[in-house]
């Protein structure tokens, strides 16, 4: 009978202008989310395809020209068995395409909202995702 | 002269001869909802037009919503010689919300807004998104226990837990246009209403421990992969159920202008210029329908409190997979993201990232977050598409 039910509501394809029971609702709300899951499934396993694919491909081309990238500025560090003053993070921070006044502004955004000392924190890079 | 014939004169013709308490109680109604867009800024951009279209359509004698030739009420009487230029601007304008040109212009928008980037660098997230739909399912089984309404409607209804507003507008105006104002207001209500509703859903179904949990940096995601993500999901999703083409179609579409580089000044238009005109439109007109005489009754009352309990259902749906995940992660996944998964752009997102930051504030949960909101707005949309297949006319 629940088989029944249920291939009768997927085959259908139409409810319109029917009266449903609870056990259809309830077989209606099982399908629908097992759609809803189904599908945001595969698109979950086609990004990790495409992403796998991408991956693949930069690391090809990355063997094959093998660019000089450019190393990060190194930020002044204490000497050892010094604290960090408070003015200053911890780490190697990395710039792109932000000037050092904006990114100190950030920086001390992040620890005046988040209530933790600037010394106590680890940028690692900061950059422009859009420049309009 | 006949001066009492005068006034008896003017008073038949003023607004206070025809004024219905019912259109009374909804005009002040819009004034709270005035109030809350002003003074509280809940959603403002949307509840102002909103509550703006409740007191046109509510002003004794308003003839806004008036329909001449049946353009979208079927029920109206036709007058002969009647034209369609004769029906209220409202209702002229309305047609774009029956024919669902406004809530696709809106995702357009939507698309043109979004960064698939933490979705696409945590897959994940979409199973999240997906279990975030299970309000929807909830509510519908219990629309359909209560007796009070018919499958169309308790799936019009049940959309509210999506917390998609075009999306909800999309169903109910195929499936139940008559309970669209309803379902319309309390669909946007809620959505504003979700740091509120929330919160006390992931504190009761999390631990201190899962809450505090730190997830790990996002991978960097390709700007190939973000053309490429767009157009593929589009064919995969439309292959499978062909009736979120709609909605799904013009969110991607709008998602492609601001990815693929060469449309900025599409991109612009669907963010900016296009989505504030067609929100003017879909918020006046879908106020507009919550006419006292159709709005004051029972069912509606009935649908807030199911909006409410789809709602609670899918916030609870997203957290509980996002516990499952954190115990086959053994502890990687923050179960409070899953919250996220009820889509609410990104207002879910910014609820999960405060809650994280309660337990621990080093804690940084929205990019984390972002993906299973992101992923919720397809899951609705597919979740839409489902119903719709089954029940429209």
């Amino acid at each position: 009978m629940f088989t029944a039910n249920l291939l009768a509501i997927v085959n259908s394809g139409l409810l319109a202008g029917q009266d449903i029971s609870i056990l259809d609702a309830i077989l209606i709300a099982v399908v629908g989310m097992v759609v809803v899951i189904a599908i945001l499934a595969v698109i979950a396993l086609f990004i990790l395809l495409v992403s796998k694919i991408m991956g693949a491909i930069e690391k090809a081309a990355e063997k094959k020209a093998p660019a000089a990238s450019p190393k990060p500025a190194a930020a002044p560090q204490a000497p050892k068995g010094f604290p960090l003053p408070d003015t200053q993070s911890q780490g190697k921070l990395q710039l792109e395409n932000v000037d050092e006044p904006t990114a100190a502004v950030i920086m001390a955004i992040v620890s005046n909202q988040s209530g933790i000392p600037l010394n106590r924190l680890a940028f690692k890079s900061i950059k422009l995702l859009e420049d309009k | 002269m006949d001066f009492i014939g005068i006034l008896q004169g003017l008073w038949e013709f003023s607004g206070f001869s025809v004024l219905d308490w019912r259109n009374l109680v909804m005009i002040l109604v819009s004034f709270v909802f005035l109030y809350l867009a002003i003074a509280k800024k809940f959603e403002p951009l949307l509840l102002v037009p909103i509550a703006f279209g409740i007191l046109l359509a509510n002003l004794p004698g308003s003839e806004i919503m008036y329909d001449s030739v049946g353009l979208t009420d079927f029920e109206v009487q036709v007058a002969e010689g009647a034209h369609w230029y004769d029906s209220g601007v409202l209702r002229l304008l309305y047609i774009g919300v029956k024919s669902s040109i406004f809530p696709c212009l809106i995702f357009m928008g939507v698309g043109a807004m979004t960064d698939f980037g933490p979705l696409l660098s945590n897959p994940v997230s979409l199973l999240l998104g997906a279990a975030a739909q299970l309000g929807i399912y909830i509510a519908f089984i219990i629309a359909i226990a209560s007796g009070q309404f018919t499958p169309d409607e308790a799936a019009s209804i049940s959309i509210i837990g999506g917390a998609d507003g075009p999306t909800a507008i999309f169903l109910t105006s195929k499936l139940a246009s008559h309970l669209l104002a309803p379902i319309a207001v309390a669909a946007y209500s809620y959505m504003a209403l979700i740091p509120i509703i929330q919160p006390p859903v992931m504190k009761l179904l999390t631990t201190k421990k899962e809450r505090a949990v730190k997830m790990t940096q996002l991978r960097k995601v390709s700007k190939k992969e973000k053309i490429i993500f767009p157009v593929v999901v589009l064919v995969l999703t439309a292959l499978i159920l062909p009736s979120v083409i709609p909605l799904l179609g013009m969110f991607m579409l709008g998602n492609l202008f601001k990815e693929c580089g060469v449309t900025e000044r599409l991109s612009d238009t669907a963010q900016n210029a296009l989505t504030n005109i067609v929100t003017i439109m879909l918020g006046t007109c879908v106020g507009a329908t919550a006419n006292g005489q159709t709005f004051l009754q029972t069912k509606t009352l009935l649908i807030v409190c199911l909006g409410l309990i789809a709602f609670i259902f899918s916030t609870a749906g997203g957290v509980l997979l996002g516990k499952l995940l954190y115990v086959l992660t053994k502890g990687k996944v923050n179960p409070l993201i899953g919250a996220a998964g009820v889509s609410a752009v990104p207002m879910a997102a910014r609820v999960a990232q405060k809650e994280g930051a309660k337990t621990d504030p080093t804690n940084f949960l929205l990019m984390h977050a972002m993906g299973p909101n992101v992923a919720g707005v397809i899951g609705s949309a597919v979740a839409a598409g489902f119903l719709l297949m089954l029940f429209e006319h």
